[in-house]
């Protein structure tokens, strides 16, 4: 067979025909939501907890993006108009600039009747513009073989580090919640507030010689279980994680002032199928949410979720933690950031 | 109607380039392009090179090209240095054992980059290995050693993982050196040390030459490896994805991200022109 110039250019158009058709299936197809979740255990739960109990309610199916909120809210503001994802898991900070932006759509009670059963703040702090589900607290986990008395507060535990007694494990700047449940958590425990960031920084200092950075979760289990940690700064959930998995030589405490509550929001970016309503309903659904958080060991925000005696004793109640003011600290994390960078290095 | 006529070679040749072309220009160029015109405008859409005059005037980030392009001209010099004696016992030496010196240079490779990562960092912790040695089986020292964020350390990890790149390109030359010129330099009574330095090495210029760009380009943009095992460095992979990830400053990011661009092609160039003045 002879390849013209015509032929060439024909083949060419009925295959970029049928790669364009070859969406409109997915398309035509509204009842497909497609919803968000990290990866790991986090997928499980999200599609047990969540994605099961509305697909079952609407008849609907719900595919599951994996990433992380910086990438979901990027994937929303190339294409607000269309948005590729339904429903968005968010960082608090991340939730009020995606609200500022306008975003997202408005949370009421009208389309979300579970909203009723969530503190008025938690929607607050996003704005209006979406709520929390699901919160852990950054404290302090140690190693039970090493430290037998660990460090009941912030304050202690910066003066035991500093005087050589710990090598601690503490997230880097290149973890994105940093800023938020050690940067202000600690600062906030040793006095200072959103405009005035010292004394965490001249803590840094004092402590730099006897710590070390953790990038990601699992780089500070990694620290601890090879010794090159004592202790350091990690959430309570993940802690009792590695307690299920079996580590039996770990532990977890919320300092005396309290940790900071670092919570995952939802939101509904708008122009998104309205199927997300009902998928976000499940989502604030009392019996779901006891089922998420027996299978994170994570606090769940709905009030009328009744733990079992097991969770109940590792949940960190929300009366003990601080719930950090979000909005005033997006708008001067990057300040953060880059004082960090100069001072303390990435 | 008329036949079709036939394609000339030249119109062939043109359309069996064509989809990797349109691929490379899709999918490469284009998002290049749009990376570095987000860093020349403002949010109203109009020319700035503010980021650009405040980027390159600040010495904190000056600072951070300098410690990129250092780190990655140190583990490209390392990694030659390494790569040069290893690929010439591979070629000249090894004989049977050849296959087997291969399979142990490329099958690291088919590991995953975190995963030999989290190995250094379970060799080197305070607890690990090579300190359980140093420590309790040997009793060469009282305490651990602090290995691990170190800057030694991630320079040794880099090394590791690029070895192979610079072993490759070395051998693949040194394969296809004339051995007659260096017996004419044996036999014309330059010692072995002679006929390597003036014979050996400058015919083996070009895969040092790749091998080495291969080895910059690679380290230049290094960044799980720095991100895992700290050292302190603080280069500009490390700042983009924090703009990223945790400022989400995209205009800054591009701003680097070209930057590095340009340092990386600059470096690509220069290295280019040394290897050519060799004569290769």
């Amino acid at each position: 067979m002879t390849l013209n110039r015509r032929r060439f250019l024909g083949t060419g158009a009925a295959a970029t025909g049928l790669i364009g058709l070859s969406g409109l299936p997915l398309r035509a197809q509204n009842r497909v939501l497609n919803v968000t979740a990290y990866g790991g255990v986090w997928e499980q739960a999200i599609r047990d907890c969540f994605v099961a109990p509305f697909e079952a309610k609407t008849g609907a199916t719900a595919t599951v993006s994996l990433g992380g909120p910086a990438q979901w809210l990027a994937q929303v503001e190339a294409n607000p108009e269309n948005p590729p994802l339904d429903v968005l898991i968010m960082t608090p900070d991340l939730a009020v600039l995606a609200a500022e932006g306008d975003l997202m759509d408005d949370f009421t009670v009208e389309k979300l009747p579970n909203l009723a059963k969530i503190p008025q703040e938690f929607t607050d702090a996003c704005l209006g513009k979406g709520t929390y589900f699901d919160y852990g607290v950054g404290g302090i986990t140690y190693n039970t073989q090493v430290v037998a008395e660990p460090p009941r507060s912030f304050a202690a535990f910066v003066d035991r580090v500093a005087a050589g007694e710990f090598i601690a494990s503490v997230p880097s700047i290149s973890y994105g919640p940093t800023t938020i449940f050690f940067l202000w958590a600690l600062n906030n425990a040793l006095g200072g507030d959103v405009n005035n960031v010292d004394p965490f920084f001249a803590a840094m200092e004092k402590m730099k010689g006897n710590l070390v950075y953790w990038a990601g979760p699992n780089d500070f289990f990694n620290h601890l279980a090879s010794g090159e940690a004592d202790l350091g700064i990690y959430f309570d959930g993940r802690t009792w994680n590695h307690v299920d998995e079996g580590v039996d030589w770990i532990d977890f405490l919320n300092p005396e002032e309290g940790g900071a509550m670092t919570a995952v929001a939802i939101q509904k970016p708008k122009n998104a199928s309205d199927l997300a309503w009902d998928y976000l309903n499940e989502v604030l659904d009392a019996g779901n949410q006891a089922k998420f958080a027996e299978i994170l060991n994570y606090g769940v925000t709905n009030t009328e979720v009744v733990y079992s005696e097991k969770l109940a004793a590792r949940v960190t109640p929300l009366a003990e933690a601080n719930l950090p003011p979000y909005a005033e600290i997006a708008r001067v994390r990057n300040d953060w950031v880059d004082r960090w960078n100069r001072e303390i290095g990435m | 109607m008329s036949k079709a006529a036939p394609l000339s070679d030249r119109s062939r040749r043109a359309l069996l380039l064509a989809p990797a072309l349109i691929f490379l220009a899709v999918f490469f160029v284009m998002p290049l392009l749009d990376n570095s015109a987000r860093s020349f405008l403002t949010e109203e859409g109009g020319l700035t090179f503010a980021r650009y005059t405040a980027f390159l005037t600040d010495r904190f980030y000056l600072g951070v090209i300098a410690e990129t392009v250092i780190l990655s001209a140190a583990v490209t010099v390392i990694s030659v240095l390494i790569a040069y004696p290893v690929a010439y016992v591979l070629v000249r030496k090894a004989g049977r054992l050849s296959g087997l010196i291969i399979f142990l240079l490329i099958a690291p490779l088919l590991t995953s980059i975190i995963m030999r990562t989290f190995g250094w960092q379970v060799l080197f912790a305070r607890r690990g290995l090579v300190n359980q040695w140093l420590v309790t089986d040997l009793g060469l020292l009282d305490a651990p050693l602090r290995l691990l964020n170190t800057p030694g350390l991630a320079i040794a990890a880099l090394v590791h993982v690029l070895v192979p790149f610079a072993v490759l390109s070395i051998a693949s030359v040194l394969q296809g050196i004339d051995r007659r010129l260096e017996e004419g330099a044996l036999m014309l009574g330059a010692s072995r040390f002679r006929t390597f330095w003036e014979v050996t090495l400058p015919l083996t210029m070009d895969g040092i030459g790749t091998g080495a760009i291969l080895v910059f380009m690679i380290a230049n943009g290094s960044f799980v490896t720095l991100v895992l095992l700290g050292g302190g460095f603080q280069t500009l992979p490390l700042l983009i994805y924090q703009q990223f990830n945790t400022t989400r400053d995209f205009a800054l990011a591009s701003t680097m991200s070209t930057i590095l661009l340009v340092i990386a092609l600059a470096c690509l160039w220069l290295q280019l022109r040394l290897v050519r003045r060799q004569g290769v």
